[in-house]
């Protein structure tokens, strides 16, 4: 972990309610894993937010590295309001983020609301080291989807709509059954009630893949400190911000 | 030092900073047994602080002797474990279970946690229960003991006197204040129980008024704790009269805030040409009663 101020480059809107913040910092940038995260101080002095705001690498490029978050209060308010060249207080990488497998693999990567933040870290990654991958991203509409440009060119990228005004109609997981065959590692990230669905349907056939999901929860200090974000698993109560967020899909749902 | 159930056990922090710079640590509350903690949420942000429901989650005396003893003992810095048992009795069995014990200083007893629903707090809040933990904690250990008050009482001087008499080596001022946030969306308590304790630089003036309260009534020392998060914070709780204190909540939100409360309180006392903390510690209270 380091503690650091980065440098605001650029904050772009990505879809409806949500931007892109770009930052350069090489102590944050360097050496993290797809799936860890930053915390964010999201006030310019003192301390009103008092707490920082976790929020995923969504792309790493050097010393540079993006952020990607919905506006939904106070501090991912003032995040969206940064422009270049403002310092932003924020430490880490922090987390256990998501160690690919060594073997070239046919990752199935499964994503719902902003949980897509991490997953195209994580697919820029897998397609560096030469893994396949499929990425299948749920949104309730249209106007909610990270545009498919974001993404790798060599991911395959399968869009749902709840209301199919984009791609596929319905869940995510009522369409992750037509790769399963193919997959031979899934990730996933997004709602808890998403990652209960994906339990159901992988949980007869697919439980060979050990699919690995990026939780949530709210995170006083990120870094093993307060005991706040504890998750209740099958191997006991585990620190979200320290043994995760990555977990055994299976641990937890 | 650190506060109790802020520093977790010291080794994240002792991974990334270095450990040996503080003055001592306090580790978690401890219980006789494991304990899983309470439900989602735990915790709830707050202007300038946060409400807290953790539970005491920990993995009971065996495995902090067994495994983290251990790994203290390669510290030069002190480790205080903070005790928390629901029954006073219990005080006593765990403070002979870690006499002894390489790696641990000393002891601080937890009559203040309001997020459990026997003992904790209800020990702290009467001057004969608390007494008794401290006299069964004393009597049991060569340790020095430190009892943690509790802020959830009007007049904290009565339990203070009880515990010193009892043989407390000091008194740490304060724990979690009581409180309550409101889901106003969903009609109900952010945090399940209701009450929670309240933590950060929002109970700062509370605290400060425990520990002026208490180090008029008391001899020994008190330890001053309750939203520090700057070198002046520490300097406005040495004048109020504590001899030490505590950096909690601040660490969640700065995890260099121990560190950063030492360097600023080193810098104000060479701005103001104070060579030694004993200069300034009752300096503001009234005269002829520190
Ligand atoms: C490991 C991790 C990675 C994350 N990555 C991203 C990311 O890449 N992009 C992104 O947009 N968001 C991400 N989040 C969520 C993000 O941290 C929150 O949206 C942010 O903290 C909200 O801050 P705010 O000040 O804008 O909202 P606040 O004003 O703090 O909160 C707005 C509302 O949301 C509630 N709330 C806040 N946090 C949580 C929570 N964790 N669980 C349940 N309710 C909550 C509050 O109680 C309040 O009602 C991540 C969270 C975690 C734990
Ligand atoms: C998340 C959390 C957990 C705590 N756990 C304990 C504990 O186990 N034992 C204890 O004596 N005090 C505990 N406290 C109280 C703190 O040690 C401290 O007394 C209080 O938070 C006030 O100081 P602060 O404002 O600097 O945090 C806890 C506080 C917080 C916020
Ligand atoms: S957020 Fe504090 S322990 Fe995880």
């Amino acid at each position: 972990m380091n503690v650091a101020e980065a440098v605001v480059l650029s904050t772009e809107p990505a879809y409806e309610n949500a931007f892109v913040t770009w930052f350069a910092s090489e102590a944050l940038a360097r050496r993290r894993e797809p799936g860890q995260f930053v915390m964010v101080h999201c006030s310019s002095e003192g301390c009103d937010p008092f707490f920082a705001r976790p929020f995923s690498y969504h792309r790493v490029d050097g010393d540079r590295f993006a952020l990607l978050y919905t506006v939904v209060g106070r501090g991912t308010a003032w995040l969206a309001r940064r422009q270049p060249g403002d310092r932003v207080r924020m430490y880490g990488p922090l987390g256990r983020g998501i160690r690919l497998p060594r073997d070239r693999a046919n990752i199935l990567l499964v994503g719902g609301g902003v949980g897509i933040a991490p997953l195209v870290d994580l697919a820029e990654t897998a397609v560096s080291r030469g893994h396949q991958v499929v990425a299948m991203m749920g949104a309730r509409t249209s106007a909610a989807l990270l545009p498919p440009g974001a993404w790798p060119k060599e991911v395959e990228y399968v869009t749902v709509t709840e209301d199919g005004s984009a791609g596929l109609r319905g869940l995510v997981t009522e369409h992750v059954g037509a790769y399963l065959d193919w997959a031979t590692k899934l990730y996933a990230c997004g709602p808890a009630p998403m990652f209960a669905a994906l339990a159901d349907v992988l949980r007869g056939n697919s439980r060979r893949m050990r699919p690995e999901i990026l939780m949530e929860e709210r995170m006083p200090c990120g870094w093993g400190m307060c005991y706040g974000c504890a998750i209740f698993t099958r191997r006991g109560v585990k620190l979200c911000c320290k043994d995760g967020p990555r977990f055994p899909l299976f641990d937890v749902f | 030092m650190t506060a109790s159930g802020t520093f977790s056990w010291g080794f994240e922090f002792a991974e990334h900073f270095d450990i040996e710079a503080l003055g001592a640590i306090v580790t978690k509350g401890v219980t006789p047994r494991p304990r899983a903690g309470n439900p989602q949420p735990r915790t709830a942000e707050t202007p300038l602080g946060m409400l807290n429901s953790i539970g005491l989650q920990n993995v009971g005396i065996e495995r902090v002797i067994e495994e983290f003893a251990p790994r203290w003992a390669a510290w030069r810095v002190p480790v205080i474990v903070n005790l928390a048992p629901d029954r006073v009795e219990d005080f006593g069995t765990m403070a002979r279970m870690l006499d002894g014990v390489p790696g641990i200083a000393a002891l601080e007893l937890n009559i203040s946690c309001p997020n459990v629903d026997t003992g904790g707090m209800e020990i702290g809040q009467d001057p004969e229960a608390a007494a008794a933990a401290t006299r069964a904690a004393v009597r049991n250990t060569d340790l020095p003991v430190i009892v943690k008050l509790t802020p959830n009482v009007t007049d904290p001087v009565p339990v203070a006197k009880a515990c010193e008499e009892a043989g407390a080596a000091a008194i740490c001022a304060i724990n979690t204040v009581l409180g309550v946030a409101i889901d106003i969306e969903r009609r109900r308590p952010v945090i399940p129980r209701g009450r929670a304790g309240l933590s950060g630089p929002a109970i700062k003036p509370i605290a400060l008024r425990f520990v002026w309260d208490v180090a008029q009534a008391v001899r020994i020392p008190v330890i001053g704790c309750g939203g520090i998060r700057t070198g002046e914070d520490a300097v406005e709780f040495l004048m109020a009269g504590a001899s030490a204190v505590q950096v909690g909540t601040a660490t969640f939100a700065n995890p260099r805030a121990p560190l950063d409360v030492l360097e600023g309180l080193k810098r104000w006392m060479e701005s103001h040409g104070v060579q030694d903390v004993r200069e300034i510690i009752g300096a503001a209270l009234p005269k002829g009663e520190a």
